[in-house]
Order: structure tokens, then C-alpha cells, then sequence
């Protein structure tokens, strides 16, 4: 895959750990000038070392200055921007009933709102200079019902409906714009909850991902998914939510 | 290279999006099995892409032609990788116009020819770990006039991928679908036609509008060689949509 993303510029959000890092990684490893942007700024400089050319900032996705100014600062300093993904996201387990306002606004906040300012001010800079290509990352929660995370399916079924939106404003300035929609991978996200999601749900974990998805999705396999849809080897594809879930969602059982 | 070593069979393969498929996966390191119905326009096809490149008369509509289009390509190949039921036609017209005989006609190539397609290369790939990739649409999606026939079977392909995805996942077979929209074919050039007569509108009208240009074969390809590589060894059910946003418009 090497060379795939030759002298394209981007940014990824989250990108300290889990499924950003990964991406940040294939994206570097296709040869693009990659910016890792997190909240943990000793984080992402951590997961940027190794990666050639590689630069890290601190940012939270849910403030538009914040935002702005990594997306400004990028272009400032390497003349274009060429690929965004939007990866930053949090969840907690909780169900609806017990949801208090605080945490459900908290989730929407940065796995919604981040999004949108990202996709925004992306797509300002990209159709500005000859277009680009915007990664939202969704959830395949998007898609139904999420026990004990209904913020998180709410703010990802969000993320799929304004990458639709984004990519048909878009799409006459070159902007492509779509989204991943992973299954379960095995993140931090997922690993560090699985106690509270077996408490709650009432369910062997492992057993649930063995039966909806035969085993965890890698970090790398939702990256290289990613690397394609950043590569002009997608040059046709907008304003879609791209599934990578081992067949969770093929399945009505 | 992405596919080297793989050893893949390509239906419909004697023009259009199945002709790209194929030669792109040569190009990406792949041996290529050509199969169509139409035996000379397979033939030239595979002799173009030269090589290890083979051709193989194979009318899909017919199991024992699958199957041994299937035989043929692990006898030249040792084995099977990469199976893709891309053989389609469609019917541009109003559904009571659509005579009993064509209607059957388009199930028998559109439907039965991915399903032998999927049940006849069960066998190889179980030995491989391979993978099928079926060619829907984003006609399989919604309803499309003139195109009843052809969205019919498309949602079919949709549905036997997803549910041979499922059932083959033990045995570590990938299935997955493509559904891409208006692509640059002698299939949408005999479109061109029937719509323009029906809407009354300009088709590259049209199709600026709901989708900003035509797309091509080769992007079609692209798509198809990603699904096919370890690079998409999670996806697994999924039809991935190729549109540039048709569909991502509710309006």
C-alpha cells in the first residue's frame, strides 16, 4: 500500500489510541504527512514517534476554536489539506432511564458535534483548494437499537446522516465525504467495558461476539478500510456509510 | 502487490465492469479466469490482458456451466481465491411491458447466476479462505423506473450475500456485494434511450444531477480489488455502495 497516499496531507482526530491511532498508522504507512490530534496531547505525540514525518497537536473536537486552529495550522504549514478523519469518540454504559443529561449531552458533544466541526471546517479548507476526502467514523450502532448505549447510537446514527448531507453539498467542490461504520473491534472502548456490558446486558461477551461476528475486529482491518477510502482508488465513492463489522449486520438473528 | 497469488474467476467478463475487474486484478498481480457467455468477446478479452490470463465459455444460467467454469479454473490454477458473480442484464421498461419470458430470463442470469455462482464455488474457496464478491446495484436499494426487473434481483443478490456471509463465516469464506449506480457500460448506454423517451430529460442531465458525472468501470474495479484483498479481511456481509452520493440524497 505503500505510496497510495503520496504527498496527501491529514488529520486525524483521536488518534492518542484505539481505532485513531491504527488509522493514523495505515495512513502514515501509505506514505501520507499524517497530523495526530487528540485531547491527550502527550498521547497523541507518543503514538506519532516511528511514524515518518508524522506531527501531533492537541485538540478537543468539541471546541471550534480548537478545531479551526489544527485545521488552519495544518494547511498553514504543509499548503493543503487532503484527508480528515473524524475518529475522536467516547461511551459509557448506561440505560436510557438511568442516562443523567450531563453524560448524555457529554457523548453527543464529542462523538457529534466533533464531527460536525470537523466535516465543517474541513470541508471549508478542502473545497477552497481542489477538494478532498473527509472519513467520519461511525458505529454500526448507528444502524439499530444499542442496549446501555443509546447516546452512542444516537450521536453515531447523527454522524451517517451529516456525511450524507456533507457529501451532496460537497460534491460539486471535490469533497468526498463518507463514513465507517465499524463493528465491534478490539479497542480500549470495547476491552476496558466489557465487565460493565456483560453487568448490564446480562450476557458472556465473548460468547455475543463469537455469535454476531465470529471473533473482534483488528484496529488495522477498520485502518486499511480508511487508507482505501483516503486513496484516489476511491475516487467514486461519497455519501456512504462503509459497514467493516465480520457480518454483525448481514444477520436479522 | 495486493493480489498477488490470488487466483481469481470473474463472470461476465467479456466487456463492461466484469472486462475491468478482471484487468485490473491481472495488474495488481492476480491470475484472471474470463468467463462469459459470449465465447469471442472472452476470448479477446483475456487474450488482452495476455499473461496467465484464461477464458472460459460459461452461461451462468446453467449449473453445469458454473460448475465447470469452477473445475476448469482450479484444474489451470491449482485453486480458486477470488470468485466474482458480475454476469448481469437488465430490462428497460415498464413492468407490464416486460414480457413473462424476459422477466425469467433476467432472474435466471441476475439470480440463479449468483446463486450457482455462490454455491458451485463453495467447495474451492472453503479450501482457500477465498472470497465472493457479487455485483448488485444501488437499483437493489430502491425502486427505479423501467428498472423493476433489474431492482428485483438486485435486492435478491443483496440478500444472498448477506446470508451467505453469514453461513460461511466458519469456514472462513468472505461474501460481500458491490452496489454501484449510472457507470460508463454499453448497459447504460442502451438505457440512455428508454429513460430519455420516459422523462423526457436529458440522461447526462440526469445523471449530472443525482450523481455529478457517470462513474467508471475502473472505479468500479477498484472497489472490487480492495474487497478482494486481505485489506478487507473484517468486511464480511456488507454491499458497499459506489455513487458518489446518489443515494445519500432523500430527495
Amino acid at each position: 500500500m505503500s505510496g497510495l497516499l503520496e504527498n496527501k496531507v491529514a488529520i486525524v482526530t483521536g488518534a492518542a489510541k484505539g481505532l485513531g491511532q491504527a488509522i493514523a498508522g495505515g495512513l502514515s504507512d501509505a506514505g501520507a504527512l499524517v497530523v495526530l490530534a487528540d485531547l491527550d496531547e502527550d498521547g497523541a505525540r507518543s503514538a506519532a514517534v516511528g511514524l515518518e514525518g508524522a506531527e501531533s497537536a492537541r485538540c478537543d473536537v468539541r471546541d471550534e476554536q480548537d478545531v479551526t486552529a489544527l485545521i488552519s495550522g495544518t494547511v498553514n504549514r504543509h499548503g493543503h489539506l487532503d484527508v480528515m478523519v473524524a475518529c475522536a469518540g467516547v461511551a459509557t454504559v448506561k440505560p436510557i432511564v438511568q442516562m443523567p443529561l450531563e453524560e448524555w449531552r457529554e457523548v453527543l458533544s464529542v462523538d457529534l458535534d466533533g464531527v460536525f466541526l470537523c466535516t465543517k471546517h474541513a470541508g471549508l479548507a478542502m473545497a477552497g483548494n481542489g477538494g478532498g476526502s473527509i472519513i467520519n467514523i461511525a458505529s454500526i450502532k448507528a444502524f439499530g437499537g444499542a442496549p446501555a448505549t443509546g447516546h452512542y447510537g444516537a450521536a453515531k446514527a447523527g454522524v451517517v446522516s451529516l456525511t450524507k448531507t456533507a457529501a451532496l453539498e460537497l460534491r460539486a467542490a471535490g469533497v468526498r465525504v463518507n463514513a465507517i461504520c465499524p463493528g465491534w473491534v478490539g479497542t480500549d472502548m470495547v476491552n476496558d467495558r466489557k465487565q460493565e456490558l456483560e453487568q448490564v446486558l446480562g450476557i458472556s461477551f465473548d460468547d455475543y461476539i463469537a455469535h454476531v461476528q465470529g471473533r473482534l475486529g483488528e484496529p488495522d482491518e477498520v485502518a486499511a478500510l480508511a487508507v482505501f477510502l483516503a486513496s484516489d482508488r476511491s475516487r467514486f465513492s461519497s455519501g456512504t456509510a462503509y459497514v467493516v463489522d465480520g457480518g454483525a449486520t448481514a444477520s436479522l438473528v | 502487490m495486493e493480489l498477488d497469488g490470488k487466483r481469481a474467476l470473474i463472470t461476465g467478463a467479456g466487456r463492461g465492469l466484469g472486462l475491468a475487474i478482471a484487468t485490473l486484478f491481472a495488474e495488481r498481480g492476480a491470475r484472471v479466469a474470463l468467463a462469459d457467455i459470449d465465447a469471442d468477446a472472452v476470448q479477446q478479452a483475456a487474450a488482452g490482458i495476455g499473461g496467465e490470463a484464461i477464458s472460459l465459455h460459461c452461461d451462468v444460467t446453467k449449473p453445469d456451466d458454473v460448475q465447470r467454469a469452477i473445475a476448469d479454473v482450479v484444474q489451470a490454477f491449482g485453486g480458486l481465491d477470488v470468485m466474482v458473480n458480475n454476469a448481469g442484464i437488465e430490462i428497460g421498461k415498464p413492468l407490464p411491458e416486460i414480457s413473462d419470458q424476459e422477466f425469467a430470463q433476467l432472474m435466471a442470469v441476475n439470480v440463479n447466476g449468483v446463486f450457482y455462482g455462490i454455491k458451485y464455488a463453495v467447495p474451492a474457496l472453503a479450501q482457500t479462505q477465498g472470497c465472493i464478491i457479487n455485483m448488485s446495484s444501488v437499483a437493489g436499494l430502491d425502486g427505479v423506473p423501467l428498472l423493476g426487473a433489474y431492482c428485483a434481483s438486485k435486492a435478491a443478490v443483496i440478500r444472498l450475500t448477506q446470508t451467505a456471509a453469514i453461513e460461511l463465516r466458519a469456514a472462513g469464506i468472505r461474501v460481500n456485494a458491490i452496489c454501484p449506480s449510472f457507470i460508463q457500460t454499453e448497459m447504460v448506454d442502451r438505457l440512455v434511450a428508454p429513460f430519455e423517451a420516459a422523462t423526457g430529460a436529458n440522461f447526462d442531465d440526469l445523471a449530472a444531477q443525482a450523481q455529478g458525472r457517470l462513474g467508471t468501470p475502473e472505479e468500479v474495479a477498484e472497489m472490487a480489488a480492495f474487497l478482494a484483498s486481505d485489506q478487507a479481511s473484517f468486511v464480511n456481509g456488507s454491499y458497499y455502495i459506489l455513487d458518489n452520493a446518489l443515494t445519500a440524497s432523500v430527495l
